[in-house]
């Protein structure tokens, strides 16, 4: 016990990021007396989540609902936070064609809004779609198409996925789209759909996920603030603008020395026992000295990223919509999304009578729209909420921008091979641990981001967790919550009771019993004898001609009952093939259906 | 890597195959309890009583006699017909599965 506490005397972590995963491998180290350094380049904690502050009108970029099924994460939440939370219930809806309809979607809702004539051709497109699919399935929209049929991806995805990606969707390919629902197991959600959970509504708890969330007073930056306050003082260090230059290795023991910092053209250097980065990987590789080996190089500069900017408008009106977001599917505008934060928290507005609402844009760094200077962009935001009839423009007072590099790590059809060629690299440097989303090149919410960088600083402090797990196999953190009757079924029962029946091996199995069967019931009754051997079975013959309870019989009826045991065999293993393979589609669609009723929330 | 698709491969792709054991028990438990509950369905049904004033029960299930030796259509006859049907199921389950099992092999 005194050794492992000496032991955590003499480490030193050197984290890369104040973001909440870089902040939360800082927090649960310093709960085990494990020292450490965030090096933030900021000027405040947060990264992407952070709360931006401008003239006491606060803001985060794309609205950070606060929802997680991970025990661990909430509780870090409640402990820093405690009751600053405001639970909301959501509402979000998609603004098309100048009307709004719900989303999640809601039929009735969606039929009202669309028009019985529009709502019956999209009833006939997507039974076209489920009759007749497209034999090809390797862009977004022959995926999304086939799933729900052309008029309803038209309506309900093209636009914004193209605005998010900036790409046509029949350039985006389809592995894509598998991806995002790959969370999904449907080994899980066949054992669901059998063993229905006895305590927990499964389906309620992924309901109220969706449709209610947490969110602090003063936005998630209230959050990280109050983490970093936390770290100081359990006696770690936060330092802000502090941009990690040069990651110093050794190349013969395959470790970090240190890292490299530039404070006012000062080169300050900070050695560690172990080190955690959730800076880009992109990055992070580039800024390996030595350089690491051009392969590795070169991969990581085909992982890509999409940006991402806020324009921020000040309106002088007390309400403008009830929703917390607006997803904007009109395609003549670039404008992708709305929020309106006082819905989100009362206390984000210092004026009552004012509405702040933030409109996003997805971009590349340095194209047209990133490079618009901030006043246009703020004339472009007040001119394209003028035009969908949500704002006018003279009830707009102030405005500014925010711009937010590498807001979502890109997966094209490149990145998984170039992701493994950079991690079979970082994985072979002892004392580096990767952590976080764009740290991870991973789709991770706050929540899955923190969980690696509290596994990582379990790591640090002996445990053996792979961090690449957490995010990739659902059940890895959700095993350590209580078990539901189904979860108790191993998968590998499941799978076995739904694999495909031999319809050969099963037709011969049963014709060869029947035939036997009939062979020794015949024998033993001709060794029985008797003056008249066995009347009865001789009945047989009505339906097996040429049978009769003789020595020679027995083999005609063996021959017979072959014969009915294996069609009948055949068609029992056939019929029961077809009507699991049946059902397994089914759960298939289902978990499709279920993924996408919140497809669009995950930009 | 992905280890929610390889169940998924396996669920699409893998052939089932039979426990000998538990299918045997299966089927024994089940030709076991349609003996005995027909038994015991025309014993409670009641007979019907002849010209000469016999009464017969379940003429036609009695003839299970012929295979199953002791067996008769009564109460203690439906345990008896339990014990026949169970082995007889069993045995034929066990090997439907053992036979099955072997065509799989044989072809994988
Ligand atoms: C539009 C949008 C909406 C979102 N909504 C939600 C939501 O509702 N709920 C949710 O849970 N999640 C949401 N997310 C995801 C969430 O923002 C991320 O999961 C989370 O911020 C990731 O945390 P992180 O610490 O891994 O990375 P980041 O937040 O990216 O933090 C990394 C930090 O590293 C710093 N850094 C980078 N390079 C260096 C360097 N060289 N030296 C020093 N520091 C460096 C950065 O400045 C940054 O502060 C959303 C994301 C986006 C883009």
């Amino acid at each position: 016990m005194q050794e492992h506490a000496r032991k955590l005397d003499n480490k030193k972590t050197v984290i890369i990021g104040g973001g909440p995963a870089g902040l939360a491998a800082a927090y649960e180290l310093s709960k085990t007396g494990v020292e450490s350094i965030v090096l933030e380049k900021d000027q405040m904690v947060g990264g992407i989540s952070k709360t931006v502050n401008y003239k006491n009108y606060y803001f985060d970029l794309g609205g950070h609902r606060f929802f997680t099924k991970i025990e661990a994460v909430e509780n870090i939440w409640k402990e820093v936070l405690d009751d600053n939370f405001l639970h909301k219930k959501r509402l979000s809806r998609i603004y098309y064609n100048k009307k709004f309809f719900n989303y999640p979607i809601r039929p009735l809702n969606t039929l009202r809004g669309l028009g019985l004539w529009n709502a019956f051709l999209i009833l006939i497109s997507y039974s076209y779609a489920h009759l007749f699919p497209a034999g090809q399935e390797e862009t977004l929209e022959q995926w999304v198409s086939n799933r729900f049929g052309k008029r309803l991806y038209k309506t309900f995805f093209k636009t914004y996925t193209e605005k998010v990606w900036g790409i046509s969707c029949s350039e985006i390919r389809a592995e894509w789209a598998a991806q995002r629902i790959k969370g999904l197991s449907l080994v899980k959600a066949v054992k669901n759909a059998l063993i229905k959970p006895k305590n927990s509504n499964k389906k309620e708890v992924i309901k109220t996920l969706i449709d209610s969330f947490d969110y602090p007073k003063l936005g998630p930056g209230m959050m990280w603030q109050s983490m970093a306050e936390i770290i100081q003082g359990n006696g770690s260090q936060v330092c802000l603008e502090s941009e990690v230059e040069a990651i110093l290795w050794n190349r013969n023991n395959k470790s970090i020395d240190s890292v490299e910092i530039n404070v006012n053209g000062q080169r300050k250097l900070f050695h560690g026992t172990d080190f955690i980065s959730s800076m880009p990987i992109r990055e992070l590789i580039q800024k390996f000295k030595p350089t690491v080996p051009e392969g590795v190089l070169k991969a990581s500069n085909h992982l890509n990223y999409r940006d991402f900017l806020t324009v921020t408008l000040i309106v002088n009106k007390q309400d403008v919509f009830p929703d917390n977001w607006i997803y904007i599917h009109e395609p003549d505008v670039k404008l992708a999304r709305v929020q309106n934060y006082k819905n989100w928290s009362p206390y984000m507005v210092p004026d009552q009578n004012k509405t702040c609402l933030g409109l996003e844009y997805f971009c590349f760094e340095g194209d047209e729209l990133w490079s618009m200077p901030d006043e246009e962009l703020i004339e472009l935001g007040k001119r394209e909420m003028a035009a969908l009839g949500l704002v006018q423009k003279h009830d707009v007072e102030d405005g500014t921008v925010v711009r937010m590099l590498k807001a979502y790590p890109v997966y094209d059809s490149g990145y998984r091979g170039s992701l493994n060629t950079v991690r079979k690299f970082l994985d072979g440097i002892d004392n580096l641990q990767l952590i976080g989303r764009n740290g991870m090149h991973r789709y991770n919410n706050m929540d899955h981001s923190m969980l690696t960088a509290i596994y990582a600083a379990e790591n640090i402090n002996g445990a053996n967790h792979n961090l690449w797990e957490i995010n990739e196999e659902p059940e890895y953190h959700e095993e350590r919550a209580g078990k539901s009757a189904g979860e108790l079924v191993p998968d590998e029962i499941i799978i076995k009771s739904f694999n495909r029946m031999d319809k050969f091996g099963f037709a011969a199995a049963i014709g060869t019993v029947s035939g036997l069967f009939i062979f020794l019931a015949t024998i033993f009754l001709v060794i029985k004898g008797g003056e008249v051997v066995g009347p009865n079975l001789q009945l047989l013959n009505q339906y097996f001609i040429g049978y009769s309870v003789t020595i020679k019989g027995a083999f005609i009826g063996m021959g017979y009952s072959f014969l009915w045991g294996f069609l009948f065999g055949w068609l029992f293993a056939y019929l029961r093939n077809l009507f699991l393979g049946f059902f397994i589609y089914r759960v298939k669609r289902k978990v499709e259906m279920l993924t996408f009723r919140d497809f669009l929330d995950h930009f | 890597m992905n280890g929610i698709k390889k169940k998924e491969e396996k669920l699409f792709s893998g052939i089932i195959r039979f426990n000998a054991k538990i299918l045997g028990l299966v089927l024994g438990l089940l030709m076991g309890l349609v003996v005995f509950i027909a038994t015991n369905w025309l014993v409670i049904m009641g007979g019907h009583t002849t010209h000469d004033g016999i009464t017969v029960i379940g003429p036609h299930l009695s003839l299970l006699r012929q295979f199953f030796i002791g067996y008769k259509v009564t109460f203690t006859g439906s345990f008896i017909g339990f014990a026949y049907g169970f082995a007889l199921g069993t045995l034929s389950g066990s090997l439907i599965a053992w036979i099955y099992n072997k065509i799989v092999d044989f072809k994988s």
